[in-house]
């Protein structure tokens, strides 16, 4: 069984996440992806303080699931060194109604940006640099 | 007095992801940072405001919770502590 929360170097298969968030009881399946934008770059590298990462995804998880009421609740962010277009993080809510589902998947969202110990450098021709946090 | 050092993103880049660090009796965290300066101008430069203050995009955490940068500076490490040095998060 997949973990519900994941940090991998593999490529995110949303489907996958998508297939596994279904269920009778759900009514919506709301997912996020987070891509690399070409802003002159030419790769992006990711970093993660993973076991502190890692925990911290589940808490805010756990979170989401308790105050939306959600069905099932799966995040994934990547870390090593990733090409323009490919996805950094992929979140999938699944609850009774729409409204949970999205709310539950930008709650997590929000909160991984916040709380989540993950920094991305971007590469480009002319260098490195570090993307400052929010 | 042994106490692990972890380094993130460019603090890694300039300390390495982990290392361990000896000193010689009681040493407080500023004392740690001070010494990490003066052995590295990159880190003191990437951490340290003029008069020696540390700048808003240091955080720390000692035994994985996250501490008060002015508050806590000078808080005594124990024996076996870890103290993980990073910038403003950035994920997702």
């Amino acid at each position: 069984m997949a973990p519900a929360v994941e940090i991998t170097e593999e490529e995110i298969s949303l489907e996958q996440m998508m297939q596994r968030a279904r269920s009778s009881q759900a009514g919506a399946v709301v997912s996020f992806l987070g891509t690399v934008r070409n802003d002159g770059i030419e790769w992006m590298e990711v970093e993660a303080f993973r076991d502190l990462a890692l925990s911290e995804l589940e808490a805010i998880r756990q979170e989401a699931m308790s105050r939306f009421s959600l069905q099932a609740a799966e995040v994934a962010h990547r870390t090593g060194n990733l090409a323009v277009g490919e996805a950094i993080v992929a979140i999938v809510c699944s609850a009774a109604h729409r409204e949970d589902a999205f709310s539950g998947c930008r709650y997590i969202l929000e909160q991984l940006k916040s709380r989540a110990p993950l920094w991305k450098k971007e590469i480009s021709a002319e260098g490195g640099r570090w993307v400052e946090g929010e | 007095m042994r106490v692990k050092v972890l380094a993130f993103a460019g603090f890694r880049e300039i300390l390495g992801r982990e290392r361990e660090v000896e000193m010689q009796g009681d040493a407080s965290i500023r004392e740690l940072l001070e010494m990490f300066a003066s052995c590295s101008p990159r880190f003191r430069e990437a951490a340290s405001e003029p008069f020696c203050a540390l700048r808003d995009h240091v955080l720390l955490m000692v035994n994985r919770k996250r501490i008060d940068a002015e508050k806590d500076l000078y808080r005594i490490l124990a024996d076996g502590d870890e103290l993980a040095i990073f910038p403003p998060l950035a994920g997702g």
